[in-house]
């Protein structure tokens, strides 16, 4: 994680995902289209070379965090009962936040396999923390988009991967009524599994499809099993997307910003002014999902 | 106030003031003990339902991760529903003077109570660990309907029990019962309201996140409630646990199709609303349209059908006297809101929140088990109650005269269907 906080490529950090992107392109797309894919891939090149005629800015930006001030003071603790949840170490002094590069993402769900496999969830589960979803071109229209599409990298659709967003006001903790999910001081909304009672009003009250029930045991392999992440109390209570709790907090970044291959995934912390996603929000057009809604996810999409 | 007189019969046992007559268990007829039989047949079903989904899981249930909630929950919001036409018509004796309705009053808070109380059960059988609940009195959180909802079902529950004992017993004269009934009608309101929350306010579910939510389920409840109250009053006259007057029933269904049709209303203004060019909108409709058009017709259609038709029939001049029809139109329309709020609670799940489609939730055997036998702990006790308990509201009371006393004539006849 340190070293993705490293402003080394501050001034125009996308520029390196946007080239692994060609490059990747190129080599998933495996059959067909390959002139079309290269064409697709022309047009986010262009973007970012007109993007690299702003970057003269960004070294100023980089000093100050008032822009994004707002932001972080929204993000705030909510129902913490003044002690971390039971499988995670204390929350530090960081606000953490996700960048996701909607132009550069191919849809290779990567990330999804990586935190299927980091987070223990149950190979016979049924779901997946992160959702990617196949979008229309032309449109941000959840109701057309696609969630099981079989080939990735289309050049005419666009992928929008869609997890827990760590929301600044969840309607999630606002909804349960045991108050066994809450938002820790660092933003993380975490779920105590001895506590959840199981009646999934916080599934209902998501506006982001995030939150999911565990309606078996969940099973994972002993050979895959990962230590850090409890399982067994998982078993018919609700569970999602944390941020990697266990490796964020530990200065290690989350499992699918390291598993993408195109850096479309940027992971940091908002409290630090030089840190990717803060620079990002500063000087790149940002939007959020629903963002109508209210809910202030901390999750950005960019592209 | 008057106290049900009874007579020096043997069996009779009172406690806590009440009688109960047990003797008249030991002259019912074998169809009765056939029915209570079956009933109870029904309920160890579902508590052999029950084990099955402790010890497994509830991946027994057709419930999943796009259709979080299911039946019971459909159920719940039925049963909830039901139970408030009770105490309506309970009410309106004592808030409006509707002397025709005192005949009932002990019978609809009987049912408000028993349907509360399956309600309730039916939650807990959602629950793999039940235990946990505890926690909902220990950190409650005050920003989710959920709270309110459950409270005011357990709190609902105590008080319709407590009032029916208040009405057999006598204690504390016309005052109380009058007190009675201005906490609980409030309180049948805040129930219903609350529970049409856990739908509305979320704005997560397009479908579900309307304030019209709030009114449809304080019609929805009244008008199967009363319409239920009318079946059973109807059951309990045929076995001669009551004799009814004529105008009652046609005060009842009067009411009956006055609320049915401001139940339908409702549900017209928000599909206008869902519809009209200005104000359209694609997350609505096209969650909308699987409602009329797509595979959710099914469930959808029969509350417009059902529920016209039992107007129709309650609105005809001509045969609107007729026992029948008012029996009729009272089945269709409490089928209707069984319909209704299955598609209530689908029209939350048709489509998720990331858009995505998801096919119709059937519920499996185990689920369907569950239902069947609270519904047969709820008729167990109705059928027991209908013997033992003096439900019937003593003449004295209803003339105000001195008029014989009655109970004795124990119905010899059997209870049967619900």
């Amino acid at each position: 994680m340190n070293e993705e906080r490293e402003p080394s490529h501050g001034d125009e950090p996308m520029t390196l995902p946007q080239g692994c992107t060609l490059s990747r392109r190129t080599f998933l797309s495996g059959v067909g289209a390959t002139a079309g894919l290269l064409a697709a891939g022309v047009v986010p090149a262009l973007v970012t070379a007109l993007a690299q005629s702003a970057a003269g800015s960004e070294a100023g930006v980089a000093a100050s965090n008032e822009a994004i001030e707002g932001i972080i003071e929204e993000d705030q603790a909510l129902y913490y009962p003044d002690k971390p949840v039971y499988y995670a170490d204390p929350a530090g002094k960081q606000k953490w936040a996700m960048v996701i590069d909607s132009k550069a993402c191919v849809g290779c769900r990567r990330c999804v396999y990586a935190c299927v496999k980091e987070n223990n969830i149950g190979r016979d589960s049924g779901f997946t923390y992160i959702q990617v979803l196949e979008m229309e071109s032309g449109r941000i229209e959840l109701e057309s988009a696609k969630l099981d599409y079989e080939e990735a990298g289309r050049p005419d659709r666009w992928y929008m991967p869609v997890q827990c967003m760590q929301c600044a006001e969840p309607p999630c903790v606002y909804g349960c009524p045991v108050k066994a999910t809450w938002k820790e001081p660092d933003g993380i909304v975490v779920i105590d599994y001895n506590k959840c009672i199981s009646c999934r009003n916080c599934m209902i009250t998501c506006p982001y499809g995030a939150r999911h029930f565990n309606w078996v045991r969940p099973e994972v392999p002993k050979e895959e099993l990962n230590p850090d992440v409890p399982l067994e109390e998982k078993a018919f209570v609700v569970e999602k997307c944390t941020f990697c709790v266990h490796r964020t907090r530990h200065g290690k970044t989350t499992a699918c910003v390291e598993a993408c291959p195109v850096g479309a995934r940027k992971f940091g912390d908002l409290n630090d002014p030089e840190s990717e996603v803060s620079i990002l929000l500063k000087t790149r057009r940002v939007w959020r999902l629903k963002e109508e809604y209210g809910t202030e996810p901390m999750i950005w999409y960019v592209g | 106030m008057a106290k049900l007189v009874s007579s020096p019969r043997p069996g009779v046992k009172r406690f806590i003031g009440v009688d109960f007559d047990f003797g008249a268990l030991t002259n019912a007829g074998r169809q009765y003990w056939a029915f209570v039989t079956m009933l109870f047949i029904f309920a160890a079903l579902g508590v052999t339902a029950w084990i099955i989904f402790l010890t497994q899981g509830p991946g027994v249930m057709a419930q999943r991760d796009d259709f979080t909630w299911g039946l019971w929950f459909s159920n719940y919001m039925y049963y909830v529903g039901l139970s408030a036409g009770g105490l309506v018509v309970y009410a309106s004796v004592h808030l409006f003077g509707a002397e025709q309705f005192r005949p009932l009053s002990r019978l609809a808070v009987l049912q408000a109570g028993l349907l509360v109380m399956i309600a309730l059960l039916g939650d807990i059988t959602d629950l793999i660990r039940p235990w946990r609940t505890i926690w909902m009195l220990i950190t409650p959180n005050l920003t989710s309907p959920f709270v309110y909802t459950g409270s005011a079902a357990a709190a609902y529950m105590v008080l319709c029990f407590f009032d029916l004992w208040v009405l057999i017993t006598g204690k504390g004269g016309h005052k109380l019962a009058m007190r009675m009934t201005l906490i609980a009608l409030p309180f049948a309101i805040y129930l219903h309201t609350t529970t049409a929350f856990v739908l509305a306010l979320n704005k997560s579910r397009e479908l579900w996140n309307t304030a019209v939510m709030v009114p449809i389920f304080l019609t929805s409840a009244t008008a199967s409630g009363v319409a239920l109250l009318l079946i059973c009053a109807y059951i309990m006259q045929h076995f001669g646990v009551f004799k009814f007057k004529r105008s009652m029933f046609r005060s009842l269904s009067t009411l009956l199709a006055t609320v049915i049709i401001l139940d339908l209303f409702l549900l017209v203004v928000e599909i206008i609303t869902v519809y009209w060019p200005m104000s359209a909108k694609p997350g609505h409709t096209d969650r909308m349209s699987l409602f009329f058009t797509g595979p959710y017709a099914w469930m959808f259609l029969p509350v417009f059908v059902l529920g016209i038709g039992a107007f129709a029939l309650l609105a005809g001049r001509k045969t609107r006297h007729l026992p029948k029809i008012q029996i009729a139109a009272s089945i269709m329309y409490v089928v209707a809101i069984f319909f209704k709020r299955y598609t209530l609670m689908s029209m939350g799940f048709a489509i998720g929140p990331l858009g995505q489609y998801q096919p119709p939730y059937l519920p499996s055997l185990i689920e369907i088990l569950f239902a069947l036998g609270l519904l047969a702990i709820a008729l167990i006790f109705m059928t027991i109650a209908a013997k033992i308990l003096p439900l019937r509201v003593p003449e004295e009371e209803l003339n105000g005269a001195h008029g014989p006393s009655p109970g004795e004539t124990a119905p010899d006849s059997a209870l049967e269907a619900g």
